[in-house]
C-alpha cells in the first residue's frame, strides 16, 4: 500500500515537503529520546501541533482525579505533554481566503484524524481537536498539497495573518489589502528573521479604519490601508501600527508610522522583526509580546531602532517582486451580477437579508455570513458548503474573526435560491452579527489554561437568545458578546460591549465557576478601545446578569446613545451595586448546580489546568536550526535503511550544511540559504580561527564538511553512505561541542 | 486479504426518536468516565450538540470514540475506533460492532425506555480514504469482503448497501442483519 507522501509527492512544493519531512524526522527522533523535550515542543507548535487539556495524563473526573494511562506513557512531546495525549492541530488560513477544494480537503481531515468538526478561530484559523501526533505528518501533506500550510500557526513566530473578510468587496476601504496580506505571508513564512522571537507575533491588515474586521490597533503589527493623491496619483500606502494586544494586560497599538509605500512594506516589517527578535524579552515570557518592548522603549525610541535597522537590511529582491503581481488579485464571480429579481422569497428571507447580506460595492453583488454556531461546523457540512460555493460565487470564500464563514460574490438574485441550499445544511440561520452571534475561544473544553467553559456559556447564552431574538430592541439586537475561558483573551472579550473572562471563586470548600464582566469594549474603529472589568459573578448567574444589564440599558439609555456611551455614563459603582445581587454566593448545598460550569455535569474544579502553549518554548536559536540537521541526518539514516545511496548522501551533506549553518548563524543571521556562502563563512569564522576544533581531532570534523562540499561522491554505494553518515554525526556533535564553548547556553 | 482500514466506524440508529435530549446524554457520558462503564481508556466528553447534524456528544477516549451521533439527521450511537486496530479486517469489524452495541445497550439500560435502538441494522464507515477510497471499485471489493465476512462474525445473514457514491465522502455502507444483532452479543462477553 502507498503512504499519503508517496501518493502526493508531485503535488507538493519542495519547500514544503522538506519541512514536513524534517518534521517527521524529529518526531521519530524525539520518540528515541534523541531530542531534547523543548526544542521538540517549540518545533511542533511552529507546526501548528498544540497541546490539549489532559495531556498531562490525568483529569478530574467530578470526583476524583484518574490518571490517564495512555499507552505510551514514558515519552513526552513537550514538557509534561504524553505523546499519545490527543492534540490541536492549527491551521493557517491567511486572511480566511479558502476555495472549495480547500475547504474539502480540510473537512476529510476533520473527517479521519479529527472528530469530525472543524473549528474557527478568532484570527480566521481553523482548528482540528482531538488528533493524534502521529497522524500529523500526512495531515500536513494532505494540505500541502492543496497549498494550506500549518508551518508557523502556533510558537514563538509569526502567526496567521489576518485581513478583513469583506476586503476587495468594501465600500469604505482605501483599497483591496489581500494581496498585500499574501505577499507579506508568503514573505515571512519560515523566513530566517522570525526565528528568534521571544513570543509569537501576531500581524492583521485593515482596509478602513472605522469598521472592526480587520482589528489592526490590537495586533503586535497592524497595517491600515490608506490613499493620498501624489503629483495628481492616488498613491497606496498603509498606516503602520505596532505594539497592540489584548492578553492580560490589554495594549492599544501605536502608531509607528502614517503612510508607508508597498514598496517599503516588507523591508519596514522585516526590520520590526529584527528589532523584536534582538532587544524582545525572552527569559520573561509574560513580558515577551512586542506590545511590552513598545511600552518599554517608547516609540519613538523603537522607531528609531527600527529605521536603523532599516538601513541596515540587506538588498531583497523579494521585498518588491510581489507588487507586480498585485494587480492581477483578481476575483472570479462564478455568475454575472444581477438584481434580485421578484422570484419567490423563502419564510424568513427578511431577517436573514437584514442580518447575514453586506452589499458589496460591486454593482449586483453581495457577501453572505454564515452564521456558525460557537465557530464550528461538521465535516459534512464542509463537503455541501463546497458544493454551494462552486454552484454561486467559485472560490470566493472567507473566514471572518467573528468565526463565521463569508461567501463572497453572490449574484442578488439567487439570495433566496442560497438561503435555500445554506439552509438545508444547517448554515442559513440568520442573525449573524446580531447578540447571539457570540465570539468564544475554546475554554475547558480543550484548553490546558481554561478555568471556565466559555463555550458552555456561550451556547447556554446563544440558546437563550435565540429564543428571544425577536423581542429584542435593536438596541441590544446588535450588542456584541465575547468570552474567553480565562484571562488570556482567546475570545477577545476586551473589545466586545458585553465580554465574560472565565476565573472561579471559592464557597465553603468548593470552588465555582465565575466570569469577570467586562463592559464597554469597542469593536469598530477597529478595536478601537478596551472594556472595564466590573466584577466577577458565577458562571450560573450570567444569563441573569446579561438580561439586567440589557434591560437596564434599553430603559435607561438616551436617544442613539451606544451601549459603551451609557456603560462610561452609568460608571463602574453604579454597575458594581447592579452586579452585587447576582454575587452571592450559595453554599453546595443549596444550589448544587452553581458548583458545575455550563454544559458539563461534574462538579467544578480547577484541579485540571495545566500549563499551556500559548507562549511556545523559549529555546535559543541555535538550538533549533540544531535540530534541523539533526532531523536530516536522521533521514539520511531512513535512506540509508532503505538502501537508497544518492538520498542518504544528499541528506547527510545537507545536514552538515545546516549544522554549519546553525553555527554560522550564532555570529550572521544574514548568512542565507546559499551552501557555498555557508561553507565559506564558517571556514573563515570558525576554521581558520580554530574555534571548531576539537581538542584531539583538532579540524577533522569541519573537514569531513569541506571535503563533501568540494564535489559529489566518485562512489555510491553502502559504505560509503555509512561513511558519509558517520561522518556527519560527528560533525554534528562537533558543532554542538564548538557552540557550547563558544556562546556558552544552548537551550534557555 | 483485505486491509485494516486507519479508522473504523459502527453506528446503530435508534429505532424511534429519542424521549431525552441530547444534553441528557452529557452526564451519562461523564458518568461512564468516572466509573469506567465501557472499555477504553476514557478521556473526556465534548458537546458539538449546537452543530446541525453533527457528531452530537462524543465521549472521547484514547483509542476509540464513542458518540451520541446526530449525523444525517438520525439519532444513534456510533463507535469510532481510531488506534490499536486489530491486525485482521475480521477482527476489527468484530471489535466495533461488539463495541457498538455493547455501549448501545448500556444506553438503553441507563435511560430506560427513552432510548431504544435499532439492533437489526447498522452503518460501517471506513475512516480511511487512502486504503478505501470511495470509488466504485474499492466500493465493489469491499462490500463483497464485508459480504463474506460479516455472516461469520455476526451469525446472521446480512444485506449491504452503500451509504454515498460522493468520491468525497467514507467509504460506508448499511448493513441490515437477519437477527438482532444485540441478541447476538452478550455483554458479559464483550467487557474488557
Amino acid at each position: 500500500m502507498t503512504s499519503w507522501k508517496e501518493r502526493l509527492q508531485d503535488e507538493i512544493p519542495l519547500e514544503m515537503a522538506k519541512l514536513i519531512d524534517t518534521y517527521e524526522a524529529q518526531m521519530s527522533l524525539r520518540q528515541q529520546g534523541k531530542m531534547d523535550e523543548k526544542v521538540f515542543a517549540e518545533a511542533r507548535l511552529r507546526k501548528g501541533v498544540y497541546g490539549q487539556r489532559y495531556d498531562n495524563g490525568q483529569r478530574h473526573d467530578g470526583v476524583r482525579t484518574q490518571a490517564l494511562a495512555y499507552p505510551s506513557d514514558d515519552i513526552v512531546k513537550g514538557p509534561d505533554t504524553l505523546w499519545d495525549a490527543p492534540g490541536m492541530q492549527r491551521i493557517k488560513i491567511p486572511y480566511g481566503g479558502l476555495s472549495a477544494r480547500q475547504l474539502e480537503v480540510l473537512s476529510e481531515l476533520a473527517d479521519e484524524y479529527a472528530d469530525g468538526i472543524l473549528h474557527i478561530t478568532t484570527r480566521q484559523d481553523i482548528q482540528l481537536h482531538y488528533v493524534h501526533i502521529d497522524d500529523t505528518p500526512d495531515l500536513m501533506r494532505r494540505l500541502a498539497a492543496v497549498g494550506i500550510t500549518t508551518q508557523e500557526a502556533c510558537g514563538n513566530s509569526v502567526r496567521n495573518i489576518t485581513a478583513c473578510a469583506l476586503a476587495g468587496v468594501c465600500h469604505d476601504e482605501a483599497f483591496d489589502v489581500s494581496p498585500y496580506a499574501d505577499a507579506m505571508t508568503q514573505f515571512l513564512l519560515a523566513h530566517d528573521d522570525v526565528q528568534d522571537f521571544g513570543r509569537k507575533f501576531k500581524v492583521a491588515f485593515s482596509g478602513c479604519a472605522g469598521h472592526a474586521c480587520g482589528l489592526v490597533k490590537m495586533h503586535d503589527l497592524g497595517l491600515l490601508a490608506q490613499s493620498r493623491e501624489v503629483a495628481g496619483e492616488i498613491q497606496r500606502g498603509f498606516t503602520v501600527f505596532v505594539g497592540g494586544g489584548l492578553g492580560t494586560v490589554p495594549h492599544q497599538a501605536k502608531a509607528l508610522a502614517d503612510f508607508v509605500t508597498p514598496e517599503e512594506l516588507l523591508p519596514l516589517t522585516q526590520a520590526i522583526a529584527r528589532v523584536f527578535a534582538r532587544l524582545g524579552e525572552k527569559k520573561n515570557r509574560n513580558r515577551a509580546r512586542l506590545k511590552f518592548l513598545v511600552a518599554k522603549l517608547g516609540i519613538d525610541e523603537f522607531r528609531r531602532l527600527v529605521e536603523a535597522e532599516l538601513e541596515a537590511l540587506p538588498h531583497d529582491p523579494r521585498h518588491t517582486a510581489y507588487l507586480e503581481s498585485v494587480d492581477d488579485f483578481v476575483y472570479k464571480p462564478a455568475k454575472a451580477g444581477l438584481r434580485l429579481n421578484g422570484a419567490p422569497l423563502p419564510e424568513g428571507f427578511d431577517d436573514w437579508y437584514r442580518s447575514n447580506i453586506y452589499r458589496q460595492a460591486q454593482a449586483g453583488y453581495s457577501v453572505v455570513t454564515l452564521h456558525t454556531p460557537l465557530g464550528d461546523f461538521t465535516a459534512q457540512q464542509g463537503f455541501e458548503l463546497a458544493d454551494i460555493a462552486r454552484k454561486y460565487v467559485g472560490d470566493n470564500i472567507r473566514l471572518t474573526v467573528e468565526q463565521n464563514i463569508v461567501l463572497r460574490w453572490v449574484a442578488d438574485a439567487d439570495l433566496p435560491a442560497l438561503c435555500r441550499d445554506l439552509r438545508k445544511i444547517g448554515l442559513g440561520d440568520a442573525h449573524a452579527g446580531t447578540i447571539v452571534d457570540i465570539t468564544t475561544c475554546p475554554g475547558t473544553d480543550t484548553c490546558k489554561l481554561g478555568i471556565a467553559s466559555s463555550r458552555g456559556l456561550t451556547a447556554e447564552l446563544r440558546t437563550r437568545l435565540i429564543e428571544r431574538i425577536n423581542l429584542l430592541p435593536d438596541a441590544v439586537r446588535e450588542l456584541k458578546i465575547k468570552v474567553s475561558g480565562c484571562f488570556n483573551s482567546c475570545g477577545q472579550h476586551h473589545v466586545a460591549d458585553i465580554g465574560f473572562f472565565g476565573n472561579s471563586r471559592r464557597s465553603g470548600n468548593h470552588k465555582l465557576p465565575h466570569f469577570q464582566v467586562v463592559l464597554g469594549g469597542q469593536w469598530q474603529q477597529n478595536a478601537g478601545s478596551y472594556g472595564l472589568a466590573v466584577g466577577a459573578v458565577p458562571a450560573k448567574a450570567v444569563p441573569e446578569v446579561l438580561a439586567a444589564l440589557t434591560e437596564r440599558y434599553v430603559a435607561e439609555r438616551a436617544e442613539d446613545e451606544n451601549f459603551q456611551s451609557w456603560v462610561k455614563q452609568l460608571g463602574r459603582k453604579e454597575i458594581k451595586a447592579m452586579l452585587k445581587p447576582f454575587m452571592q454566593l450559595p453554599t453546595f448545598e443549596e444550589n448544587p448546580a452553581f458548583f458545575s460550569d455550563w454544559g458539563d455535569s461534574r462538579v467544578y474544579t480547577i484541579e485540571d489546568i495545566g500549563v499551556g502553549e500559548c507562549a511556545g518554548e523559549v529555546v535559543s536559536l541555535f538550538s533549533m536550526e540544531i535540530s534541523k540537521a539533526e532531523s536530516t541526518h536522521f533521514e539520511a539514516l531512513l535512506a540509508l535503511d532503505d538502501g537508497d545511496w544518492r538520498r542518504a548522501d544528499e541528506n547527510a551533506y545537507r545536514a552538515m550544511v545546516l549544522a554549519a549553518r546553525a553555527l554560522v548563524r550564532t555570529k550572521n543571521l544574514d548568512v542565507g540559504d546559499d551552501s557555498d556562502r555557508i561553507v565559506n563563512e564558517f571556514r573563515e569564522r570558525f576554521y581558520d580561527t580554530e574555534l571548531v576544533y576539537d581538542r584531539f581531532a583538532k579540524g577533522k570534523f569541519a573537514r569531513y564538511l569541506f571535503k563533501r562540499h568540494a564535489g559529489q561522491p566518485t562512489r555510491l554505494d553502502e559504505d560509503y553512505a555509512h561513511q558519509v553518515i558517520d561522518e556527519t554525526q560527528l560533525f554534528i556533535e562537533n558543532i554542538h561541542s564548538a557552540e557550547q564553548r563558544i556562546n556558552g547556553v544552548i537551550v534557555g | 486479504m483485505q486491509t485494516v482500514p486507519k479508522r473504523l466506524a459502527v453506528k446503530l440508529n435508534l429505532a424511534r426518536a429519542p424521549q431525552l435530549q441530547p444534553a441528557d446524554i452529557m452526564p451519562i457520558f461523564q458518568r461512564w468516565i468516572q466509573q469506567r462503564t465501557v472499555p477504553g481508556m476514557l478521556i473526556d466528553v465534548i458537546d458539538y450538540k449546537h452543530v446541525a447534524e453533527g457528531p452530537g456528544i462524543v465521549l472521547i477516549a484514547d483509542e476509540a470514540d464513542y458518540a451520541w451521533d446526530l449525523g444525517a439527521g438520525q439519532a444513534g450511537l456510533r463507535y469510532i475506533r481510531k488506534r490499536a486496530l486489530p491486525d485482521s479486517l475480521a477482527a476489527a469489524l468484530r471489535l466495533c460492532f461488539e463495541r457498538a452495541v455493547l455501549a448501545a445497550r448500556q444506553l438503553e439500560e441507563e435511560a430506560p425506555g427513552a432510548v431504544v435502538f435499532d439492533f437489526a441494522a447498522a452503518e460501517i464507515s471506513f475512516l480511511d480514504r487512502l486504503a478505501y477510497p470511495n470509488e466504485a471499485g474499492v466500493a465493489s471489493s469491499t462490500q463483497s469482503a464485508l459480504s463474506e465476512l460479516l455472516p461469520g462474525l455476526l451469525g446472521t445473514d446480512v444485506t449491504l448497501s452503500r451509504l454515498h457514491d460522493d468520491a468525497r465522502y467514507l467509504l460506508a455502507f448499511r448493513c441490515e442483519a437477519g437477527r438482532s444483532l444485540a441478541d447476538l452479543m452478550p455483554v458479559s462477553a464483550l467487557a474488557g
